[in-house]
């Protein structure tokens, strides 16, 4: 094994079991499983994988962003603060690969938090749906496990893109008092801020109806929201409506993936 | 010990050795904290780094190991290939809580591929090695920071002010660490104000003032240099003639 990758990987260890050891992470995992088995149980009477997709969509639309930032705000911030990114400048470990480290470490406990819930409720409904088809079918109308696997994917996806900016802003925080604020600046962001930035530019006729789907993937949530509805959604439920392009929302994601990893790797670089 | 610097060395000039500060600047906005410094540290050497508080001591430790960038000047690394060239203790040593000193240690030594066995031992942490960093006191945290250092057998060792804090006892521990070090063939700098252990470990002395070296050398050929009898008296009449008199935040305790 390379040393690069060794380092990465030693540093993705060491995130890993400081979240698999912190008493807030757990509490974080038991509260995200009982919201999320909570809103697929009580949120339809209909034990089916669509419209618990569908139940799921608007909570985890603001609990997938909180946790993410939650487990991210402050660990870059934290190493800053105790002198041992200092120390670690003395290792053959670039910025890089501390970065990626540590966001792997905390991507990978991040999954965990949000993966058994989600392939909880997954179980749940395979044992409880009383018209699931016994093969994976994905054409359009038939309610099938591989909406719900695609959504889980998806809800995965988001949380990534949210953790980069969560490490961003931790990467810029000089204090244990400025990560909290970044970190609720991010996630008021994410949740609401683009979104409102862009209805009011869409009232404003600054957005044009013809762009707004374009304009849309911009926003994390939105390009997330507009992602689930094209490619789970509408799959089992025959509609002509657009509301998102996917490849626009691919491309939205992962402009603010790459932002967010630049932003992290200048600011401790130029510390 | 090897071969001792004669006082008679210009304050300014580069020495040889594994690693070499050349006409190092460093500038905080209009303030100059490292003003044009050069020194070199040789291997198997204890070289002590004395000077006022805000002298500069740990600005210099800091671009000497590569974690600031000097304004004007350089620092390079002459020693041999290593995984780790540099190791560095920080004036407050602090540590991921939750993890036990081994733990911590085993980190650091995945970092570079080494085994860390032997490590606690070193600095006497062997007992405390399933202790969690933040249960541990102070003077073992400083320690568990020394072993931290030597991850890696960096061929050059920088400690900053390894013995602040701790008791005398636990102090001249850090002090013949250091030396052992040295003796297994590291270039060794520390900074320290107790001036009695820097005469009684160091084989070489920098007296820093004003972000200069306003003198550097044995202890021996430092005091023969001033005429008096302690390390005590020549770091005073160095720091004195450098025209730049600020030693009240100096003790010798």
């Amino acid at each position: 094994m390379s040393d690069a990758r060794q380092a990465v990987q030693a540093v993705a260890a060491r995130e890993l079991v400081t979240v698999a050891r912190s008493r807030a992470a757990l509490v974080l995992f038991v509260a995200v499983t009982l919201a999320v088995v909570a809103v697929a149980l009580t949120g339809s009477s209909d034990p089916r994988y669509l419209p618990t997709t569908v139940d799921l969509l608007l909570p985890l639309e603001v609990l997938v962003p909180a946790v993410a930032v939650a487990l991210g705000y402050r660990t870059i911030a934290a190493d800053v603060r105790r002198g041992e990114l200092d120390v670690l400048e003395t290792y053959p470990v670039s910025t890089r690969g501390y970065v990626a480290g540590v966001f792997l470490g905390r991507l990978t406990a991040l999954v965990v938090i949000l993966g058994i819930p989600l392939a909880l409720v997954g179980v749940v409904l395979a044992v409880t749906s009383t018209d699931t088809p016994s093969v994976l079918a994905a054409q359009r109308g038939v309610d099938s496990p591989l909406v719900f696997v695609r959504f889980a994917v998806l809800t995965l996806l988001y949380a990534l893109v949210v953790l980069a900016m969560a490490l961003a802003a931790s990467a810029l925080a000089r204090s244990r008092r400025s990560a909290l604020v970044l970190a609720i600046v991010v996630l008021g962001f994410v949740v609401v801020g683009l979104d409102l930035l862009v209805i009011r530019g869409f009232a404003g006729g600054f957005v044009g109806s013809d762009r707004l789907t374009a304009v849309l993937a911009l926003s994390p949530t939105s390009a997330y929201r507009g992602l689930v509805f094209e490619t789970v959604i509408s799959t089992a439920i025959d509609t002509d409506l657009r509301q998102a392009v996917p490849l626009f929302n691919v491309l939205g994601l992962l402009l603010w993936t790459g932002l967010s990893f630049g932003v992290t790797t200048v600011a401790l670089s130029s510390r | 010990m090897t071969e001792q610097l004669t006082h008679q060395t210009e304050p300014g000039t580069v020495d040889g050795g594994v690693l070499v500060a050349d006409d190092l600047s460093r500038q905080f906005g209009s303030v100059t904290v490292i003003d044009g410094l050069s020194l070199g540290l040789e291997a198997g050497e204890l070289h002590a780094l004395v000077g006022p508080n805000g002298s500069g001591k740990t600005t210099l430790l800091q671009l000497l190991a590569g974690i600031d960038s000097p304004t004007a000047g350089a620092v390079r690394y002459e020693g041999p290939a290593a995984p780790r060239k540099i190791g560095y203790l920080p004036q407050r040593p602090s540590f991921r809580p939750g993890f036990t000193a081994r733990e911590t240690l085993e980190f650091y030594t995945a970092l570079v591929d080494t085994d860390p066995e032997g490590l606690l031992d070193r600095v006497g942490l062997a007992d405390a090695a399933d202790r969690r960093v933040d249960e541990l006191s102070g003077g073992m945290v400083r320690l568990l920071g020394l072993a931290q250092a030597t991850v890696g057998d960096p061929p050059v060792i920088l400690l900053d002010e390894p013995g602040s804090g701790l008791d005398p006892g636990m102090r001249r521990r850090m002090a013949e660490l250091g030396r052992e070090l040295a003796a297994d063939g590291a270039a060794v700098l520390y900074s320290s104000h107790d001036l009695e252990l820097v005469e009684a470990h160091s084989d070489r002395v920098f007296v820093v003032d004003g972000g200069s070296i306003v003198d550097r050398g044995a202890p021996d050929s430092l005091r023969g240099a001033y005429g008096v009898e302690t390390l005590w008296d020549a770091f005073e009449a160095a720091v004195d003639s450098s025209g730049d008199l600020d030693v009240i935040g100096v003790s010798d305790s």
